[in-house]
């Protein structure tokens, strides 16, 4: 599918977001979003997220014959998918410029810089090399996908065993993963892709750009560096015209930022090292939290509540107080009780029958209230006022059972009858569509 | 700022069941419509195993000895006379390429466009290098539908004095399967702002111009601003449509009206809460079936 256009509204919103400052997610100019990195249960296998956009990485390796030009050294493959499911616009055959751009960003961060020993990839000069082969796989397209892929890449050649060879002269042992455990691959140095956005032609810069920032970009800049502060790749996209100062300030604010990724990334070997020599549970299943595949979890946004107490204040200091809710039960009689306001007693003079039919009216409505809290002590103080009416019980029916509640709530029109309330707490309440007799 | 949070919370709809005589026969792909081969088959259906089976998931609809299944949410498929509001996507060579909501983008020739001035002529190749200056990427239109081509992209066209190019207002999406019919769709609602609703799903709402401009033929875009009455009509009738749309009522010029009169005892940014938005909606619908008998 084609994407949908941004429309002219909504472009201008964000440019002007942006030259006020601001940014959608609530980030500063300088801010990347929440790195994650889970590993799977193989070696050689991570999944990065940054933000929304998340990328998977598998490292796998396999004896082959060494190019002819370069007998002693291992061979590397690196290999960027953008899966149908990462976009709407990522078809099977549309992809190719944008495909094109990642992978050789990707090849020249990774091969390039030297940052595996491919010398120590060699078995045997001119007949047998590991052939290491790095897959990655855009899983959701959210923005920024060089940098998520440099990351996962990086990660899983960090985190990948290869199986150990020994060579005694002619023969060549290959050990099988029980008999000695797999070696890891000899790395230098871990660059890492930082990208740096630019708006307004070039007034403006953001780092880390999500997906609606890349679509109202002027142009792109991408820095790959180690910690040591080394360039090992730059690249400028989309023919915007930088000065010679903004790029030495993105290579500075790039080198603060790769050390930080860096430090995670140690941080993240090193805890899955520790499980995994614990004999602890590991892999992607233990990292997906709440026991619940499909959840996709939110994060917290942090939310400025700093003026949020005052206002709360002011709005408590002008209104009224709450008017303070009486329930007591009065007793009507030993039989009927009445707890709230209740309706007015428009009857007048009333007979016995008459008052059994209000009463029976003031049920029905009763029957759509919930709960009442029952207090016997208080009710069983009040000396009956009225004189005891005596009720049909003819017309008895099916009782309704609720539950006690502790909460006191104010009720407008409710009756109780003498049995519940005679009867301890513990019972649950029943409530009745017609009265029944005292005795 | 004041702020409203709610958890989220199972809810139930209220009962949908008011005034409908007869319950539509729903049906999802791969369900069996029926086992009579007499029927003829329409769209969204095919003959599988000796069985009329449909393959969307929508209404049956049966006309005679014609049995279609229609969809319930589809991207717009063209006919020839509807109204569209469309977003220009491309510049080419001669034409313009909108997108419409529908599976290919729609087309819009330059022999189909009103020149300003309303003149009939050849159009040369100066026109053709000024096209950007009459319509941009990002452009609104309204436009009617000319032909449908073998592929099912539509060709568009722009000839009469009340198509063009749209200027301030509201656009709101929603499917096209919730338009009605009717025999014109440019609305000018008596609460103060104009609608147009577009049959593939794009309902445009603007203040109603005082005067009506005959000549540009609409391609300058009016851009004093709008008073604040009018900004407030015209979002209380934005979030009636949405929610119009959310309970899947059919849109039409009654309804969306109704559906505002309605609205009025709650304000605007009330509307689009779920408890409102059935509130409303049932009021409307209540009308609705009234004024029908």
């Amino acid at each position: 599918m084609k994407e949908t256009p941004l429309s002219n509204c909504e472009r201008r919103f964000l440019l002007r977001a942006i030259e006020e400052k601001k940014r959608l997610d609530g980030r500063q100019t300088y801010d990347y979003r929440n790195i994650k990195i889970s590993f799977g249960t193989d070696y050689g296998c991570c999944i990065v997220e940054l933000g929304k956009t998340r990328v998977l990485g598998q490292v796998s390796c396999e004896l082959v014959s060494p190019k002819l030009n370069r007998a002693t050294e291992g061979i590397l493959f690196f290999n960027l998918e953008l899966s149908q499911m990462a976009a709407p616009a990522f078809e099977p055959g549309r992809q190719s410029d944008l495909l094109v751009k990642l992978n050789r960003l990707l090849e020249r961060c990774l091969r390039n810089s030297k940052c595996i020993d491919t010398e120590s990839l060699c078995v045997v000069a001119g007949e047998k090399v590991w052939q290491i082969r790095v897959d990655l796989h855009l899983l959701n397209h959210d923005g920024n996908i060089i940098d998520a892929a440099s990351i996962a890449a990086i990660v899983a050649l960090c985190h990948f065993r290869r199986p150990d060879v020994s060579v005694q002269g002619d023969e060549v042992t290959l050990y099988t993963l029980e008999e000695r455990d797999p070696v890891p691959l000899s790395i230098h140095h871990m660059p890492i892709c930082v990208s740096f956005a630019f708006f307004q032609q070039g007034t403006y810069l953001l780092v880390d750009p999500n997906e609606r920032e890349e679509r109202v970009m002027d142009g792109l800049l991408v820095i790959a560096m180690n910690k040591h502060r080394e360039i090992c790749t730059i690249q400028s996209s989309c023919g915007i015209m930088l000065l010679k100062d903004q790029v030495l300030r993105c290579s500075k604010i790039a080198g603060v930022k790769v050390a930080e990724i860096t430090e995670l990334i140690q941080k993240a070997l090193e805890n899955d090292q520790k499980v995994r020599k614990e004999g602890g549970k590991f892999g992607f299943a233990e990292s997906i939290a709440n026991q619940r595949i499909t959840a996709f979890r939110m994060e917290k946004a942090p939310i400025d509540t700093s003026d949020v107490e005052e206002k709360a204040e002011e709005i408590i200091s002008e209104a009224e107080p709450p008017s303070e809710v009486v329930s007591k039960p009065v007793l009507w009689t030993p039989g009927t009780a009445q707890i709230g306001e209740g309706i007015e007693n428009s009857w007048g003079d009333l007979e016995d029958s008459e008052k059994e039919d209000e009463d029976e009216g003031g049920s029905d409505e009763a029957i759509i209230l919930d709960s009442i809290k029952m207090d016997t002590g208080e009710v069983s103080n009040i000396g009956s006022q009225d004189a005891p009416i005596v009720l049909s019980d003819s017309e008895e029916e099916e009782m309704i059972i609720l539950e006690p509640d502790k909460n006191r709530k104010k009720i407008r029109t409710q009756t109780i009858s003498a049995t519940q309330v005679k009867a301890p707490s513990k019972k649950p309440v029943k409530k009745r569509k017609k009265k029944r007799a005292a005795n | 700022m004041a702020m409203e949070m709610r958890l989220p919370v199972a809810r139930k709809p209220l009962s949908e069941s008011l005034g409908r005589e007869t319950k539509k026969h729903l049906v999802v792909p791969g369900d069996t419509i029926t086992t009579d081969t007499g029927f003829m088959r329409g769209h969204g259906t095919y003959m599988g195993e000796e069985k009329l089976i449909a393959s969307v998931a929508g209404s049956v609809e049966r006309v005679n000895k014609l049995v279609c299944v229609k969809a319930l949410k589809t991207r717009y498929n063209g006919e020839v006379g509807d109204i569209v509001v469309g977003r220009i996507t491309e510049v080419q060579q001669k034409r313009w390429k909108v997108e419409t909501n529908s599976r290919l983008d729609s087309v819009l020739l330059l022999s189909s466009m009103n020149l300003p001035g309303g003149e009939l002529r050849r159009r040369s190749a100066e026109d053709e290098l000024a096209m950007r200056g009459f319509l941009q990427e990002g452009d609104l239109i309204s436009a009617e539908v000319q032909a449908v081509f073998s592929d099912g992209a539509v060709s568009l066209h722009t000839r009469s004095l009340k198509y063009g190019k749209l200027g301030q207002g509201v656009l709101v999406q929603v499917s096209p399967s919730l338009v009605k019919r009717q025999k014109t769709h440019f609305h000018d609602l008596p609460c103060g702002a104009s609608v147009i609703l577009g049959n593939n799903g794009f309902i445009w709402i603007y203040p109603t111009p005082e005067h009506k401009e005959e000549d540009a033929g609409g391609f300058t875009a009016n851009l004093e601003p709008v008073s604040l009455a009018d900004r407030e009509v015209i979002s209380r009738l934005r979030n009636c449509i949405v929610s119009l749309a959310t309970q899947r009522m059919m849109l039409y010029d009654t309804s969306i009206l109704y559906c505002y009169e309605a609205s009025l005892p709650h304000q605007i940014k009330d509307i689009l809460k779920p408890e409102i938005m059935e509130e409303i909606v049932m009021e409307t619908r209540q009308r609705l079936l009234e004024q029908e008998g």
